[in-house]
Formats: structure tokens, sequence, C-alpha cells
């Protein structure tokens, strides 16, 4: 009897596990065969979806919250993008009260920077936001009207998945035209480029160099080294340091590689050599701490005391990285600097370009609130005036400006 | 040569008549019920399939049916099911195997049409990869040689083999013969705890510690050299190798050591006479697997090396350590696009050949000693 019944159970749970086993086996193929076979679908399944509040949505002052998409949004790319991106998704999915003062908001002790300028709502920071694009306010801490998340790539991998309907938000250092090998054409038929903040592209040398006396070159030496023409620092002129030149450059075809060629050696298809080529700031930083004699390019929010950013002299104008100097590598002006990409897709339901959530979300960043928090404070360039309000003009759909 | 066709022809015939049977037999002996369940799993198991390469979303509903018929069957004849679903497990395997390799060799067509080169006037696709060493996905003239990775691919293995082969037959050597069993026991574990470290601890070690004192040492210019990746691919290899051939070694059959030991020779005659020669298939096989995860051997390489694909001045400078075909897709698979991204795959086509060579030569030493022994392997 009692054999019997064991052998029972055993049978029940082979049967429970098989079934089980299947159900997540057939999950995983639909899953698969869905995102793969039909990425049109796709995205207006996360996405679009606004039939009901979204095209009566041109004045957006209407607070009609039945029928508005409020699924996740999400977004993906550029390493370098990413810090911009993510703090303000963090931000936004916790919705903090106005209360709180540190992250938004006042208090006794402390006031968000920006606070002011926003008019110093009584709402929660997504409900804010949320609503100015029509989203109703949940009230709720850690409950922002649509949640949001940010994945780390690249920046040809968040060109193709926004292309391609996979995220609603694409991240890129670079422009997408150079990413995808676009013609500018088809940029502007597919996908709309919202421009969040800037990124200083300092070129930084190792301690000893800096030690040496090397505090600025001219952009032709930098060419000249990266061109491989010199290889030594002593044959550089006014330069006394007899040291082999390390030179570091970023992976092939990257954003930042890309970048560089175009704004430096005067070309994108520009031809370089270099000694090594490394993948992430982080490593450059590491490798430039690490070796004697080496100079690198990186995103300003890497550099320190022993990875120096130097100034350089372009035409006449020197740019230094003393932020008080007259020209500096912060300017806009300086010719290393790049803007930093949100793309996303024009779609069927959003000729604009720019869905309901994105708009709520984008605008966030396009507030002295945000540029300081989410740009400034992660050693970013904030956009000047004139450019922030050319990119809330994309928003104006759904936003009252 | 005609007789040969027609036995062979026979032979198939033969075979093929026995399988025939072999399945009427099959048919005939089963229950109907149970045979049903069977032909339908099987037929919407393979309608499965194809519904996925032709990435269908109604791919489910065969693969329902599949699960359902899978699972009336291992209730009520669950002897038959289980015969079919193992047969369907294993043909699964083959059929994904094919299937990467027909998805890498696709991939890689269109970089190997552009890397065509003429030879005595006829054009032969792919050739110009193997003969310029030029690797420049940017800058005219675009080139995607795989010269250097090779180069670097061959310097490291041939480094990690000098230190993995030498160190790893000694240490098994010892473990086999001359350690007495309280180390073995303590030790062999020990070996095989060290394969489980993963390669990215001994990639950072490497990037960190190695690299920057030998570029100190060596005098030079940046850091990243193939002696060092190669002698932390060595160690990493170790382990197996050590293992292998203890393995090898202790399974001589113990009568050979006797009977040479009693004809007078010492324990190191006996050994380096008796043992290693009769162990040598098995030894060599172990070297070759260290030898197989040398060149697989991806992340320690990707952190260490400096990502530049170019031959080293002269050729045989190890102090200078580029690229190697695992590390340059490790490297760029996510900034590649277009021809780049097609050459990457190429770079795992010669990974791909490479590894199989390999694995196909330990097996065939295995087979060897297996019949020279008896098959106590």
């Amino acid at each position: 009897m009692t054999k019997e019944t064991a052998a029972r159970s055993e049978f029940v749970s082979r049967r429970k596990f098989l079934v089980a086993a299947g159900a997540a086996g057939a999950t995983g193929l639909a899953g698969c065969s869905g995102s793969s076979s039909d990425a049109s679908n796709d995205a207006s399944g996360g996405s679009g979806d606004s039939s009901g509040g979204g095209n009566s949505g041109g004045d957006s002052g209407s607070s009609e919250s039945e029928g508005l998409d409020t699924s996740l949004l999400n977004a993906e790319g550029s390493s370098t993008v990413y810090p911009i991106s993510n703090k303000g998704s963090s931000y936004w999915n916790s919705n903090a009260p106005p209360s709180d003062g540190e992250y938004w908001g006042s208090n006794s002790e402390s006031t968000v920077p920006g606070w002011e300028e926003l008019g110093e709502p009584d709402m929660m920071i997504a409900d804010y936001f949320a609503s100015l694009a029509g989203f109703e306010p949940t009230e709720q801490r850690s409950e922002p009207p649509f949640p949001t998340t940010v994945g780390l790539s690249h920046s040809g991998t968040g060109c193709e998945a926004v292309v391609d309907g996979l995220v609603d938000i694409g991240n890129s250092s670079g422009p997408i035209t150079a990413e995808l090998d676009w013609s500018e054409e088809r940029r502007d038929e597919e996908v709309v480029d919202h421009v969040v903040g800037r990124d200083g592209q300092p070129v930084v040398v190792s301690s000893d160099v800096s030690d040496a006396g090397v505090a600025q070159l001219t952009g032709e030496q930098i060419r000249q080294i990266f061109q491989g023409e010199v290889d030594n620092w002593s044959d550089l002129d006014g330069v006394d340091y007899d040291q082999e030149i390390y030179v570091i450059g970023r992976s092939e075809g990257s954003g930042t590689d890309t970048a560089f060629r175009l704004n430096m050696l005067g070309d994108a298809d520009a031809p370089m050599d270099v000694d090594t080529r490394q993948g992430q700031n982080q490593q450059v930083a590491q490798l430039v701490q690490q070796n004697d004699g080496a100079i690198a390019y990186m995103a300003l929010a890497f550099t320190s005391e022993e990875v120096t950013p130097i100034g350089i002299d372009f035409e006449g104008t020197l740019y230094e990285p003393d932020p008080d100097a007259e020209n500096t590598i912060f300017d806009s002006e300086y010719p290393l600097n790049r803007d930093l990409h949100m793309y996303t897709k024009i779609t069927e339901d959003t000729p604009s370009g720019t869905d309901r959530r994105e708009a709520a979300f984008l605008n966030m960043f396009l507030t002295d609130f945000g540029q300081q928090l989410f740009v400034e404070d992660v050693n970013y360039i904030p956009l000047p005036t004139a450019d922030i309000e050319a990119e809330r003009e994309k928003l104006s759909d759904w936003i009252d400006y | 040569m005609t007789t040969d066709t027609e036995r062979v022809a026979s032979g198939v015939r033969g075979a093929l008549r026995r399988r025939v049977r072999q399945g009427r037999d099959f048919v005939d002996e089963t229950e109907p019920a149970a045979l049903a369940a069977v032909v339908v799993a099987v037929a919407s198991m393979a309608a499965t399939v194809v519904g996925f390469l032709l990435v269908s979303s109604l791919t489910v509903l065969p693969f329902m049916v599949a699960v359902a018929a899978i699972g009336y069957g291992w209730i009520r004849h669950q002897d038959v099911t289980a015969r079919v679903v193992t047969l369907m497990m294993t043909v699964s395997t083959i059929l994904i195997l094919a299937l990467i390799i027909v998805f890498i060799f696709m991939e890689s067509i269109p970089v190997i049409a552009y890397e065509s080169a003429t030879v005595f006037g006829v054009s032969v696709p792919g050739l110009r990869m193997f003969i310029e060493p030029r690797w420049d996905a940017v800058s005219e003239p675009v080139r995607y040689s795989m010269v250097p990775m090779i180069h670097g691919t061959v310097m490291v293995t041939a480094i990690a083999t000098a230190v993995a082969a030498p160190l790893g037959v000694a240490a098994a050597l010892f473990l086999s013969e001359i350690a007495p069993p309280m180390v073995r026991e303590a030790v062999k574990p020990g070996v095989e705890i060290l394969a489980g470290i993963p390669s990215i601890v001994y990639g950072f070690i490497g990037f960190t510690v190695l690299s920057p004192w030998a570029s100190t040492q060596f005098d030079l210019n940046g850091q990243g050299t193939y002696l060092f990746v190669g002698i932390v691919v060595g160690l990493m290899a170790l382990p197996t190798v050590v293992s292998v051939a203890e393995d090898a070694l202790s399974s001589v059959p113990e009568s050979m050591k006797s009977g040479s030991l009693a004809i007078g020779t010492t324990d190191w005659q006996t050994m380096t006479s008796i043992t290693l020669p009769a162990a040598f298939s098995g030894v060599s096989a172990a070297v070759l697997l260290g030898v197989g995860r040398a060149i697989g051997e991806t992340m320690a390489a990707t952190v260490m090396l400096r990502g530049v694909p170019r031959l080293t001045d002269p050729l045989y400078n190890v102090f200078y350590g580029q690229e190697t075909l695992t590390s340059i897709i490790a490297r760029n698979y996510g900034d590649a696009d277009g021809l780049q991204m097609d050459a990457l795959f190429v770079a795992g086509v010669i990974l791909f050949v490479t590894v199989l060579v390999i694995s196909i030569g330990s097996q065939y030493i295995e087979w060897r000693m297996s019949r020279k022994f008896g098959g106590e392997i």
C-alpha cells in the first residue's frame, strides 16, 4: 500500500514537472517568435496604442487618463548616455514627494536645483512631469504614472533597437546617421533626435606626461599623435620629455571612435594608428593610470588626478580644462564636444515621432532641474537655453510650454 | 573497384531492409493508441521546428499539441513514449548544432565575397583575408584580414601549451605514480577546483597586475603582451591537462608496471619507459584538450590584449599582444555592423573549424588508446 502511494506521488510529481516545463518552453517560444516576427506590431503594443487619448492629444491640457498608455517605457543604448538616462529613470520611478528635499522638492534642510524655475509644484516628481503631458497623478511613492527602465548596451545597438521597435528610446552617443550609416533624409523620416546633454571629449594624458610640463597641445599635434606620425613625446615642438607615446584609442567603429575621427581628424573614415583600443571609459582610465606616456580621449566623467585633461589649441583658440578660463573644454564650441542623443521612432500613431509617455519623460531632462541633476551632476555639459527651447519644440504636441 | 561499390551498395541495401523490418516490427508490436500518440508527437514537433524556422507566431500551437501528446503518451504508454522522447532529444541536439553551423557560415558569406582575391586569373572568395595582413574596418582601404588574429591565436596557444603541457604532465605523473594516496586525494580535487575559477578573474589579475609589471620590466610601450596572455591561459588550461593525463596514467594496467619492476628497473625507469609510453595517447589527448581550451579562451585574452589587429614585428615578438580570434569577437560585437560584423563571424568559423579538428583529433587518439588496451578507458 505504502509502496503504491509512493509510486503514485512520484507519478504525479513527474507529470507536474512535465506540464510546468512544457508551459515554460511554450512561453519562451511564443515570446521569441512574437518579438522577432513582427517588430512593428510590437512597437504599437509597447509604445503606440494611444488611439484613445493620443489622437485628440494635441491639446494636452485635457486630463483624460482613461485609455492612455501607461505601459513600461524602456530605453537602451550607449554607455555614455546611460548615466543621464538611468539617473533620470531612477528619479522618475521613485516618484518622490515634494517634501523630500534631496531628490525632489524642498524642505527646511535642502532644495533641489531648479526648483523655483519649475514653479514649486505641489506634486510628486513623476506625477508632475507626467501630468504636464496629460497623465493622471498616482500620488503614490514608488508608483509613477508609468514606470521606466534603461538598458545598457552600445550606441549602435540602441539605435537598432529603437528602429526595430524593441525599445521606446534609443540612447546614442553618436548621430544615428553615423551609427547606422543612414542618410539625413532617412533619419528625418524614421526617427526624432532628442539631444539631452553634451559630452566633452577631453584629451587626457597620464600623470608623468603632465608632470613633464605638457598642459596643452595643438589640434595638429594631436592629429599627428593619433595618426602615428610621431612616436615620442620629445618629437613634439616645445615638449622636453623622452618617452614613447602610448596612444589609446576606442573600439573601432564605436560612437566615441567615430566622433573623434570626425571632429579631430577631419573625417569619420580618417585613418588612425594607435597602440591599443578599448571599449569602455573605465578601461581607458585604468590604462592611463597604469602606463607611462599615455594619451587618450574619453568621457569627461572619468577624468581624475592621475588622468589629467589637457588644453587644446584649435586654430588659435585655446580651450582649457579650467572652467573659469575664457574658452573651456566645456564650451559647445569645443570641437570634441558631442551631443548625447535619445532617439524616438516615428510610427503611424505618432507622426511627430514621440508618444505621450516619451514626451513626458524626455521633458524632465529639458528643465533646469533635469539639466543640473541628470547632466551636470554626472559630469556632462548642460545644454544652453536656446538648445533647450529647440528641443522642447519637438515635444510641443503633448506639452504646453 | 566495381566490387567495392557493389559491396557498399548491397551493404546499404541490407541495412535499409533491416531498418524497414525493425520499423514494421515496431509498428506491429505497439498498441495503436500508443502509436498514434507518438506519431502525433513527432509530427507536431516537426511542425514546431518548421514554424520556428519560418518565425511564425503560430509555432506555439503544434508545440502545445506535441506537449499534450507526449503528456498523454507518458501517462498511458510510458515505455514507447520514453523511447520516442529520448530519440527526439538526440535529434534536437544534432539539429541545433547543424543550425548553428549553417548560421555562422551564412552570416560570413558577404565578407568572404568582399574579400575575394584573384590568383592566376581566377577569383577566389575570401582568399584576401588570408594573404594580406591589413585589418581596418573604418578607413580606406577597408580590409578584414584574419591573418593578425590567426597569428595572435597561434602565439597565445603555443605559449599556453609550452606552459601547460610540461607542468601538467609532470603534475599528473607525480599524482598518479609518486604521491602517497593521501596527497593524491587532497590535491586532485584541488586541481579540479582550479578549473572552476572564472576566466575573468585571471584576466583581471593579468590586466591590473601582470601587464603593468611586464610593461615596466621589459620597458614596453604600454601594456598587453602575448607572453603573459599565453602564461595566464596556460595556467587556466593546466587543470584540464592534469586531470585528463592523470586518468590516462593511472589506467595503465598495474601488471605492466609490476612486470617492469620485477625485472629490476627503478621506479623512474618504469615511469619513463613503461607508464608514459603506454599512456602516451591519453597524455597527448590531455594536452590537446588543454590546447582546445587555450584557443577558445576569450575573457582573459580580451582584457589583457591591446585590441589592435596587426602583426607583431618581428613575427615571433611575444612582448606585444594585439588580438586573437576570440578577443576580436568579444571586443567588437557591440559596435560592429555590416561587413565588420560578418568578419567577426568569419573569426567564429575559423575557431569552429579549429576546435572541431582538435576534438576529432583527441577522440581519434582516445579511440586508438582504447583499442590498444581493450577498452579500459
